[in-house]
């Protein structure tokens, strides 16, 4: 079909429309009551001009357009039918045809037929008292002043009726044509969602802000742009000013649209006063390594506090030894202040993925939703900043590895958009970051399959689905079967998670197949200092995270003579633990052969006791890093100088429970579940 | 997947010329001659806006826009009304019975397209 075709459409449906307002005019002269037959006249003029409009046939349109006003009022009953008044709309009728097929065959009416449609116009207008002279005129004048008004950067503050979504109208299409019209320089969102259970997914809550920048945009083009979305919303179209005037005015939002974005999310409000930026003069920036340096010096005092309790305590004055704990207390606040003060949210870090998720998504032709809870969640900025690249990885690698295309999604009976999660929350003592997809979930076969390939699992091996899960961690190991330029070089997963362990963390997968994959990230909340546990072994002290400490029983005849001959696990209340001798593993001198005692210790669900020989007590110290030529050294994370000036070793919990576990036979997982 | 619209409107030309605009611009389009005509194509198949004239014969656009409001699976689907400048009265009928985008009668093809795109993005 094209053209052609449609203009001879146009003028088959004329004439048919035309003949019909013939014969119902002629019936209409016998019964001038009969409004179904005005209706069908003026539906006859009407449709021939609407559509003579559409295909540019100017001639008709202006014509019939005057009939049609004539026949409007004919309808509304404030002109009476008379047999004049029937013969000129006859007369009107003939020459609307004659129009039709003037244009049909692109010709204009010889002049004998202009001058006619003359004397008809100047009739009709005779009827009409030129009363309804086009009435759009005037007010369209006064308009245009504001409308064509220009400016090469605009900024529209958007706030859409409720109902919106429900008139079929999205704001996203609105988006879309807008960036048509030029470069969206910021967009905004703006309003706040009510909580879940008030929510109704049927209405619209949020508004939009943006900044569209066009050379010499008018006010008219954005407003006839917005047409549809105003009613019973309020959008608000300002010219900005020039780039060179922006820069003094700092709490121009459209200047940095991300980090705005970032930052507002949490506020939500729509309505925000102009200096809303400022709400931020309650804080102020501090240089990073002033930070450190303060830390550190609470670290000293927390030690010399110690120390000089342990002075009083030996010296027994009871006045030194009650101011002596009103000191400690204070020393443990400032201590817990000092360390607040370089918590930040993990938020900030999170939502940099909205971007990536956005365009890696794009990129890879997946539709993927990102969702980010827990946002608020706080921990050391020195972990935030190291935690970034090993998030990263697992986020694109869940991308590209872990969630389907959309149509085998659909395929597989799940919705074309994936939901990609990042999760974050506080549990004893660490922050847990959760990465979850619902994509494939790790094919268990092929991990298996690949592993004994490269040799990593022995042909005869059987292993639990946790323990193939964490193949996924062995250096050099990739199952995607094809390189793409995000990830599946097999350099990944292995890096994320050293990267992790750097950080006293563990990292640690766990999937349902078809249904997806989360990955577990376990982090401590500071890198600086802990509440330890010290137990006495040989002539040393050593120092266990008091956050992994859950209980101590001491090793009576009857848990001995049970089970410690030369099995390395004994029965804690029906549940398998698994223990190590650090005196053994530290290959120190027992110094007490008669006591012994288990910690029991617990790290991301897997237990294991430590066998020690004396319990010294909670204890809160600095970890001072071990040099670099320690780092290979296992089962220890650190040191601290004790208060009388000892050095203990601070042990690596996640560390001794895996070994525990290896050495006993028990799988780390077998206790788990 | 091309966008669908439906064109309702008793003028088979306009039907044409504005079928053949949205055609060219990417979308798939689906004609009905009036509201009743236009309900018979709300079978299910997936329409993603309708265009629709208001004066038309057996039932008019606004009945139709009440009509389609009753129907659970097109209820939300985006509806452009076409109208002239004189019947104010109508838009304000229209308004009540849930159409929100409006575009004056006669028309450039390219005014159709660019409301349609400013909803549906083909």
């Amino acid at each position: 079909m094209n053209m052609d075709d449609a203009v001879r459409t146009f003028a088959a449906e004329s004439r048919e429309l035309l003949e019909e307002m013939e014969a119902a005019l002629l019936t209409l002269e016998q019964s001038p009551e009969d409004s179904d037959l005005i209706n069908a006249i003026f539906r006859a003029a009407h449709t021939i001009k609407g559509s003579s409009g559409v295909f540019g046939f100017e001639a008709v349109e202006a014509f019939t357009h005057v009939a049609e006003n004539l026949l409007d009022r004919l309808r509304a009953g404030r002109l009476g039918v008379s047999a004049e008044l029937i013969a000129l709309l006859l007369a009107c009728r003939d020459h609307i045809a004659l129009l039709v097929e003037a244009a049909v065959v692109d010709e204009p009416l010889d002049g004998a037929g202009q001058a006619h449609g003359e004397t008809l116009l100047t009739q009709l207008r005779g009827l009409l008292d030129g009363g309804s002279a086009p009435t759009s005129a005037a007010p369209a004048a006064a308009a245009s002043e504001t409308a064509s008004e220009t400016a090469d950067s605009w900024s529209l503050k958007m706030n859409f009726q409720p109902e919106l979504l429900q008139h079929g109208f999205d704001p996203l299409s609105l988006l879309r044509y807008l960036s048509g019209m030029g470069e969206l320089v910021s967009v905004q969102r703006t309003g706040v969602l009510p909580p879940l259970a008030e929510l109704d997914p049927e209405l619209c809550y949020w508004g939009i802000d943006l900044t569209l920048a066009a050379e010499g945009l008018t006010r008219q083009a954005l407003e006839s742009a917005v047409e549809f979305f105003q009613e019973g919303g309020e959008i608000a179209i300002q010219p900005q000013p020039r780039a060179v005037e922006l820069a003094p005015v700092a709490s121009e939002p459209a200047v940095a649209p991300v980090a705005t974005r970032a930052e507002a999310a949490p506020e939500g409000g729509s309505q925000r006063p102009p200096g809303w930026r400022t709400s931020g003069g309650k804080s102020i920036r501090v240089d990073a390594q002033k930070l450190d340096q303060l830390i550190n010096l609470v670290g000293e005092l927390v030690i010399s506090g110690a120390t000089t309790n342990l002075q009083a305590q030996r010296l027994g004055d009871e006045r030194l030894l009650e101011s002596m704990s009103g000191m400690s207390r204070l020393v443990e606040e400032i201590r817990d202040s000092a360390l607040r003060l370089r918590m930040v949210q993990i938020g900030e870090t999170f939502n940099r993925f909205q971007r990536v998720v956005r365009d890696t998504a794009a990129e890879l032709g997946k539709a993927i939703t990102l969702s980010v809870t827990g946002a608020e969640t706080e921990l050391d900025k020195t972990v935030v900043e190291k935690i970034g690249d090993p998030l990263m990885h697992l986020v694109r690698n869940a991308m590209d590895h872990g969630i389907e295309s959309p149509e085998e999604r659909v395929a597989a009976g799940k919705p074309s958009h994936a939901r990609l999660g990042l999760n974050a929350y506080h549990d004893s003592g660490s922050i847990v970051i959760e990465v979850s997809d619902d994509g494939y979930g790790l094919d268990h076969r092929r991990i298996l399959a690949k592993a004994r390939e490269r040799g990593l699992v022995g042909p005869n091996q059987q292993l639990s689905h946790a323990e193939i899960e964490r193949l996924i961690f062995e250096p050099g190991f990739s199952t995607a079967s094809q390189v793409t330029n995000l990830s599946g070089r097999g350099v990944g997963m292995d890096v994320v998670k050293r990267n992790i362990e750097a950080l006293r963390g563990t990292v640690e997968v766990d999937t349902t197949p078809g249904r997806g994959t989360v990955f577990t990230i376990r982090l401590p909340l500071t890198l600086a200092i802990i509440d330890g546990f010290l137990v006495g072994v040989g002539h040393s002290s050593y120092v266990i995270p008091l956050d992994m400490v859950q209980e101590c029983i001491e090793v009576t005849e009857e848990v001995r003579g049970e089970t410690m001959s030369d099995a390395r696990y004994i029965n804690l209340r029906g549940e398998v633990l698994p223990f190590l001798r650090l005196n053994e593993l530290f290959d120190e001198q027992r110094r007490d052969l008669t006591r012994e005692n288990i910690v029991v210790v617990q790290y991301a669900g897997a237990k294991a006791g430590l066998v020690v020989e004396e319990l010294l007590g909670e204890f809160q110290t600095v970890i001072k890093p071990l040099g670099p030529i320690f780092a290979q050294l296992r089962g220890v994370s650190g040191a601290t100088i004790l208060g009388t000036g000892e050095v203990a070793v601070i042990l690596d919990v996640p560390q001794l429970v895996q070994a525990a576990a290896g050495q006993a036979g028990v799988s780390h997982n077998a206790t788990v579940h | 997947m091309a966008k669908t619209i439906l064109i309702v409107d008793d003028s088979a030309s306009l039907r044409q010329v504005v079928g053949i605009a949205l055609k060219g611009a990417g979308y798939d389009t689906v004609e009905a001659c009036d509201g009743a005509d236009a309900l018979t194509k709300l079978d299910g198949r997936k329409i993603n806006l309708i265009i629709s004239d208001v004066n038309m014969p057996n039932m008019d656009g606004i009945s139709l826009v009440k009509a389609v409001k009753q129907l659970p699976a097109y209820k939300f689907t985006p509806i452009i009304m076409l109208t002239t400048e004189s019947q104010e009265g109508m838009k304000q009928q229209g308004k009540e019975a849930g159409a929100r985008a409006w575009v004056v009668k006669p028309f450039q093809p390219q005014t159709m397209l660019d409301a349609v795109s400013k909803l549906v993005a083909p």
